[in-house]
Formats: structure tokens, sequence, C-alpha cells
């Protein structure tokens, strides 16, 4: 009963937080809410038994990517973006209107029902392989999986980040004055 | 699966007579023990966190040969509950500026980081909330909010002294996170799991036993972990964030009363968590030399031995603090990426290499000859 409540609070958390993104003003506190959302679905996978998936939710989207967008906000000046009449395409106010808004529902009505149609064939065929298995914990099972079956997905993903780390110190660095 | 606090009780015979006072309903009992662990273990932790800055001023003052507080209480050692209570009594100014929302949230965001910390760190085999299989790597991930708490706290009091010790104390944790991270997955390797239960339970009550003297790197990375560990809390010669001389007192300069002793109290609560995953992951954490049976009173014993060294490590922190003088912010950056991280990444592959040409044998086994 109690797993129950937790899940169904941490599913409130990130679904009301996600439109606390949608509905402030202020784009510091949207990153706020976003925090709170991601600490949400950390929340959902830790209730459904994937400890390791929420761990690692927390520590890339709150310890870095949350605390990253923070810095991008405050360092290119988070204020000024209150005070913005047009967005990017010429629509008034600064996070939609309802227009937007009503296109943004259909969308996303039409991706999750497509999404669930697809997925449900996959959910009722998985579970019967997934309980009994011989590994004591979701860590080593990551473990065994990662550097076994998936290690070529594995390395190549390494190659990306080096390639994304080495293309953002190019971008950063101080230029040679002439 | 993950081992609790709950599972560990439920071997007793006294749990079911427990089980019986509720009706039998696992769900409520469970709950009531989490409750009521959770109370004590905060309770004990802000105790300490409390005590901590009597035995800063204390200790600094031995160091200085002065007498430090020394009114209320015996030896002043009630300092701490008069300061509590003027904390409490003070008037809680919030700049007009300041953005209110994130000015109430950032000292809260701040204490549950370290107050979430203690879900996992084992006072005991037993006495211990949760065992989970993931355990230090939850411990690294939850106590990011603590860097957000400060950044935040330094933007939302939209001053400059703040944001510039917020923006520095972000930067300066997440750039401390690797070479702390680092250092603690040699560890994970010598133990060959994340929770704190294999990692404490591989190693045993004597020195020879522990991971410090498993193997030279390993004993390298104790040392790379405590440096670390000191920038991470923000604790001097790595107490830039808040550097008096220069930032009058860095993120939190503008908070006041109460909301100042959450930025305190979390800041002392972190130190002891930091040395108590030190004292865990390092010094053979509860292991007591010479017994493995498991009783209740041995759980006491054990208790007494993991917050023995956690607080002798305590010490070390308080007196590192009043000992060497305040680092500069670029030597603070070079310190980390240009020496502790390389470091860190050859004691990695150091023991990665150890534990395959050795077969995972300690210094102490191939010279004594055990297994």
């Amino acid at each position: 009963m109690f797993l129950q409540l937790l899940f169904i609070s941490s599913a409130l958390l990130t679904v009301l937080c996600a439109i606390g993104v949608l509905m402030v003003k202020n784009i510091m506190h949207s990153c706020v809410f976003l925090l709170g959302s991601l600490l949400g679905v950390a929340g959902l996978y830790a209730t459904l038994g994937a400890d390791f998936v929420a761990v690692t939710q927390i520590m890339v989207y709150v310890g870095g990517v949350v605390i990253l967008m923070l810095f991008a906000v405050m360092l290119t000046g988070g204020k000024d973006f209150i005070s913005r009449a047009q967005n990017l395409l010429g629509l008034p106010a600064s996070m939609g209107n309802k227009l937007t808004y009503g296109v943004g529902l259909l969308v996303g009505l039409v991706f999750v029902l497509t999404n669930i149609k697809l997925l449900m064939g996959i959910a009722q065929t998985i579970p019967s392989k997934m309980i009994n298995n011989e590994f004591p914990s979701t860590v080593s099972q990551i473990g065994h999986l990662l550097v076994k079956d998936h290690v070529l997905a594995f390395e190549i993903s390494s190659v990306l980040l080096l390639g994304a780390l080495v293309g953002a110190a190019i971008i950063a660095r101080p230029r040679k004055q002439n | 699966m993950n081992q609790t606090v709950v599972s560990y009780l439920s071997k007793y015979e006294f749990y079911d007579s427990l089980l019986a006072l509720f009706g039998n309903n696992q769900g409520v009992l469970a709950f009531t023990i989490y409750l009521l662990l959770a109370l004590i273990i905060v309770g004990m932790c802000a105790t300490i966190g409390g005590l901590g800055t009597y035995a800063e001023r204390k200790i600094s003052a031995d160091l200085q040969a002065r007498v430090g507080p020394n009114r209320v209480g015996p030896y002043g050692l009630l300092q701490f509950l008069a300061d509590g209570v003027k904390m409490m009594t003070k008037e809680d100014i919030m700049p007009f500026t300041a953005d209110k929302t994130l000015f109430y949230l950032a000292p809260l965001l701040c204490l549950t980081g370290v107050f979430a910390t203690l879900a996992v760190l084992p006072f005991s085999g037993g006495f211990i909330m949760a065992d989970l299989n993931v355990g230090i790597f939850y411990l690294v991930a939850i106590s990011s909010l603590v860097g957000l708490g400060v950044f935040l706290g330094g933007y939302a009091s939209n001053s400059k002294w703040s944001m510039l010790g917020g923006m520095r104390g972000a930067s300066q944790i997440i750039s401390y996170e690797i070479p702390v991270t680092i250092s603690i997955l040699a560890i994970v390797l010598l133990a060959g799991g994340m929770g704190f239960g294999t990692i404490v339970g591989q190693q045993g009550g004597l020195p020879h036993q522990w991971f410090l003297f498993h193997n030279p790197f390993a004993f390298m990375a104790f040392f790379v972990y405590s440096v670390g560990a000191l920038a991470e809390t923000n604790r001097a010669p790595f107490d830039l964030p808040e550097a008096e001389s220069e930032l009058v007192s860095g993120y939190h300069t503008e908070y006041t009363g109460m909301r100042f002793g959450f930025f305190a109290l979390a800041e002392y609560i972190e130190v002891f968590v930091v040395c108590g995953v030190a004292a865990s992951l390092f010094l053979g954490g509860y292991n007591i030399p010479g017994i493995s049976i498991d009783i209740l009173p041995i759980q006491a014993v054990q208790f007494v031995v993991f917050m023995t060294k956690t607080l002798l490590l305590y010490y070390v922190v308080i007196w590192i603090r009043w000992t060497l003088p305040r680092l500069r912010v670029d030597q603070l950056m070079s310190v980390c990426w240009k020496y502790l991280t390389p470091i860190a990444i050859l004691n990695l592959m150091g023991c990665a290499i150890w534990m395959v040409v050795f077969n995972g044998k300690s210094i102490a086994e191939l010279v004594l000859g055990g297994h």
C-alpha cells in the first residue's frame, strides 16, 4: 500500500511540476520546477524497482543538467526573459498562448496513445523473461549487459561524449589576440 | 534485494510480537519503524552538527592558545543550544530585491540533501536505514542537492557577494565531485559492490584488513578522497564560497536567523557524513576486530566503533581548517583538474590491474600468505 502511495505521490510531483514549468513566467523558477519534475521521475523509477536507473536519474539530471541550466540562464541574464512580449515565432506572451497549448495538447495525446498502442505488445511479453533471472541486483544485471551484450554501443557512446567534450573545449577556449 | 533496518529486525523474535501489536499489518509496522528511526537519526545528527560548532570553536581555541566558549553549561557545552535559541529569536530579514521563493527554498534544499544521505550511512550492521545495493552511488547523487542549494542561495539573495559565493560554490562542488567519485569507484572495484553492507563486509576489524592498506593505489585514493571531500563540503582550505576576507560571508551573506542556521547545520552534518563515508570505505567501518557473531548488543559496540572512527576524522577536518591558509580560486581549479583528477584515474586503473594481477589479494594477504 505504501509503495502505491509513494508511486502516486511521485507521479503527482512529476505532473504538477511539469505544469509548473510551463505556467510560471520566471525562467529561473521554471528550472526549479523542472528539478521537482525530474526528482518525481526518479521516484517513479525507484518505486518500480529500477533503483540503479532512479539514482542515475538524480545523478545526471539533478546533479548535472539542472545546475548547468541554472548556470546558463544566470550567465545570459535570466531576468530579461520575464519582460519579453513576444517569443521567437512572433507570438505574444513568453511561454505560449491558447493556440500553442491547444496544438501541444493534441500532439501530446496522439503521441502518448500511439506509444501505448505500440508498447502494449512488448510489455505483455517481457515480464516472464525478467522476473526469473540469476542476478542478485539490478546493478550487476546492468553491469553484465553493458560489458557483454551491449559493449559496442557502450564504447560508441563514450566516443560521442568525448567528441562533445572536445567540441565544448574548442568553443570555449580563449581566442588568440592578433 | 535491498536490505533495510526492517528486514534486519525481522530476524529477531520480538519482531513477531511487535507485529501482533500492530494487528499483523506489515506495512504500518514498517512505516512506524522507519519513521522512528528517521527521527532518531536526524535528531542525533543534528545534535552532532550542533556539537560540531562547539568542537570547532573549542579546538580552534586550543590551537590558538585561547580558552574558547566556557560560560554556558559545563565547559561551555551548551553553547550550541544558546546559539540555536539566539538564531530562532532573531529577526528574519529578507532583502527587498531578493527572489523570495528561491530565497526560502535554498536552505531547505541544502538541509534536505544532507539529511537524505543519512538514509544509507552505515552506523552499524543493522542500524542502517536502507542498505541499498546502489548505496554509495545514491549518496553521491543525492548530495548534489547541496550544491544546488548553495547556488540558488547565492542567486536568490541578489547581492554581489552572494552571487560570487554561490557561483564559486557550485563550480567547486561540481569540479571536486569528479576526483571524489573516481576514488570511490576504485573502492567499489575492490569490494565488488556499491552497497555499504558489501563494502564494509569485505573489510575486517584490524588495520591490515582495511581497504586503506589493501594496495598502494587504494592508499592514495583515500587521500584524494579526503582532499576532494574537504572541497565538496566547503571546508578550509577550500572555503572559497564563503571566504570572509573577500566575500563578506559568501552565499549566505544575506541570510539571518534560522535560515542561516540551516546552512551552517547542513555544512556541519555534511562534514560528519563525509567522515562517516571515509571511515566505512577505507577504515573498516563498523567492524570489530575478532568478533563475527551478530546479536543486538554487538550492534551497540559496532555503533561505537563507527562513531569513534568518524569523530576522529571530524577532528582532523577541524584541525586542518585552523592550520592551513585558504587557496586562490585559480589554484583551487588547477588542484582539482590538473592534479587530483589524473591521480584519481591512475588509482582506478591501478586498482583494476592489481585485482587482475594479484587475484584480488591485499598486501597483507600476499605477505602473510593468507587468503
